[in-house]
């Protein structure tokens, strides 16, 4: 290589100029830069210092408030024995106090009720997921057939994950009654709008390449959508899908607390009527049961992806 | 007979295609040369109305294809099949489904939608794959093939659409020679077989001269040059390929005695170099 130091003379004069004008660039461009790295960081200071004061996020409440959650935590665990700890219901068919079957007394009751959930969140995901899968393509920018359709899509899938489940599934109760299928519903319009907005971003990213390829053999809106874009985007369709239905498990043992179905609903049973160790007894296994769908559609998502990338 | 009348393609200020009148006989092989941004490749989408055109007129028989909608719109394209330098196919869907699509237009939309084919319309798509001695990647994901096999694989979905003509949008440019050879050979061979129009946009001379019975020649937007192979002179080429070229011309010119007759190989020689240094 030729070393070419920039106030060397041997170098010509157009290239010095190169090299100076470049250097020039380089600094002016780092002085901007700098620039608004520092306003950014004092933008940041000034809005974390604002949501402190506003939310009263003070060191001294938070003190006080931890003896309180502690006491909670007292309360709700279980008086366990290990002496009779795994002792059976005896012969008149109660449990002895102590043992962890006393503390499950309701076992199969939350088992079912869990299950139910589980249910709840796959029937939410899916129809959430066909309803957001159809509409993602009239609410990219890239792909809808016209900015109205464009903007009413977008608009109408920004009202649907705009309310929180919790509250559509308030609504639902109060129209179609307590039980699983208000939570279905709140879940799945929820679903439909976070879900689409995700499908959405991704077609944006897909290539034009093979959708005009379909525009010039006389394919029509739905070909287009259905050849040229489908089969790129499908296994990050999959991907958000599944992540989703890991965050709507968790949503569904949540929205019971209104009366929508679900280990939720047990969950506030025992929380208003008892607030017993059958709290914690509930709580254990939610958090297990949505441990291990985390688990399994990591795999699975995982393993898809993984075989997309590496065939 | 595809005529243009004064067709008129403008992107804000500047004219990509400005007012080109041109008839072009059914059945002739016609290549576009000209430098990048000369309108060549706005010209050949503003044909199968990938591009909507600001003025003018595109007849094809009797109707104005300019001013065609929806479902005859997608009628033409059907027609006017296009071949792209990217070539365009869908990576993830296996090729015989890539040549498929080529029916998309006579399809019902609840087969089209559900990928449901006919036994005869996969005979016919895989004897189109034959056609290029592509039948046996039928099976496999378009994305797997190289270049020059994915545009053989563009040119069977072209052929599926039995179009009357056959645009392409500089279809070697992404090649190596020898697959630039092989596409341009199918090209000419489905050209005098079947006798379907093509329109070729190609960026090197000696391409163009090799397999296109007329020569149409850009710049700026505008027609500079419309002949025969034999009347593309050191001199068109020049007016085609503007000042640029100059400094590179001058140097073969004068070792070439320039007349008006067919070219010398000196003179191909000099084009090419044209070509090349542009």
């Amino acid at each position: 290589m030729v070393d070419i130091s920039v106030n060397s003379p041997a170098s010509s004069s157009r290239e010095r100029n190169a090299v100076t004008l470049f250097e020039q660039h380089r600094s002016d461009l780092i002085r901007q830069r700098r620039a608004m790295t520092i306003f950014g960081i004092a933008a940041f200071l000034v809005c974390l210092g604002l949501s402190i004061w506003v939310s009263r996020f003070y060191p001294s409440r938070l003190a006080e408030g931890v003896p309180r959650i502690l006491e909670y935590f007292v309360t709700i665990t279980p008086d366990l024995n290990w002496s009779v700890l795994f002792e059976a219901k005896n012969e008149a068919g109660r449990a002895v106090p102590g043992s962890f079957a006393y503390w499950y007394t309701d076992f199969w009751t939350y088992l079912e009720l869990i299950f139910e959930t589980i249910l709840m969140a796959i029937t939410g995901t899916i129809i959430g997921g066909t309803l957001a899968f159809l509409l993602s393509f009239a609410a990219s920018d890239n792909l809808a057939p016209n900015q109205t359709i464009y903007f009413l899509a977008r608009r109408f899938m920004e009202i649907c994950r705009g309310i929180p489940e919790i509250l559509l599934a308030l609504v639902f109760v109060f129209m179609i009654g307590i039980g699983p299928l208000a939570g279905i519903l709140a879940v799945a319009i929820h679903t439909t709008g976070a879900l689409g907005k995700l499908f959405a971003e991704v077609n944006e990213n897909a290539s034009d390449k093979p959708v005009e390829g379909i525009t010039a053999v006389g394919g029509n809106w739905f070909e287009r959508m259905a050849y040229g874009v489908v089969p790129q985007v499908t296994p990050n369709f999959v991907s958000y899908l599944l992540l989703r239905f890991e965050i709507n498990v968790r949503a569904s043992s949540i929205i019971g607390f209104v009366g929508a179905g679900g280990i939720g609903q047990e969950l506030n049973r025992v929380i208003s009527f008892y607030s017993d160790d059958r709290v914690l007894a509930v709580l254990i296994l939610v958090v297990a049961t949505v441990t291990v769908i985390d688990l399994i559609s990591e795999r699975l998502r995982l393993g898809f992806i993984g075989k997309e990338n590496f065939q | 007979m595809l005529t243009l009348n004064a067709l008129t393609k403008r992107f804000k200020d500047t004219a990509a295609v400005d007012a080109v009148s041109l008839q072009i006989p059914d059945g002739q092989m016609v290549g576009i040369i000209g430098r990048s941004g000369a309108g060549k490749s706005t010209l050949l989408r503003l044909l199968n109305r990938l591009s909507d055109p600001t003025e003018g007129e595109i007849l094809f028989g009797d109707t104005d294809v300019a001013k065609l909608k929806g479902d005859a719109l997608r009628k033409w394209r059907s027609d006017c099949a296009m071949i792209f330098q990217q070539f365009n196919l869908v990576g993830r869907l296996d090729v015989v489904t890539n040549v498929l699509t080529g029916r998309l237009y006579d399809l019902p939309a609840w087969r089209s939608l559900t990928q449901i084919y006919t036994p005869q319309e996969r005979a016919f798509a895989v004897q189109a794959l034959d056609r290029l001695t592509m039948a046996h990647t039928a099976l496999q994901r378009a994305e797997t093939l190289s270049g020059g096999q994915q545009q053989r694989v563009a040119i069977a979905r072209a052929l599926v659409q039995e179009p009357k003509i056959l645009l392409a949008d500089e279809p070697i440019a992404s090649l190596d020679p020898l697959n630039a050879k092989i596409v341009m050979d199918a090209l000419r061979q489905i050209n005098q077989q079947d006798g379907i129009t093509v329109v070729c946009n190609l960026h090197t001379l000696d391409t163009a001269r090799q397999y296109c019975d007329r020569i149409i020649g850009m710049q700026a937007g505008r027609i500079v040059f419309d002949g025969t192979p034999d009347q593309l002179t050191i001199g068109a080429a020049r007016d085609i390929y503007g000042a640029e070229a100059d400094e590179a011309f001058n140097e073969n010119a004068t070792s070439t005695k320039l007349s008006g007759a067919s070219a010398t190989e000196a003179q191909v020689a000099a084009i090419k170099q044209a070509a090349v240094n542009v």
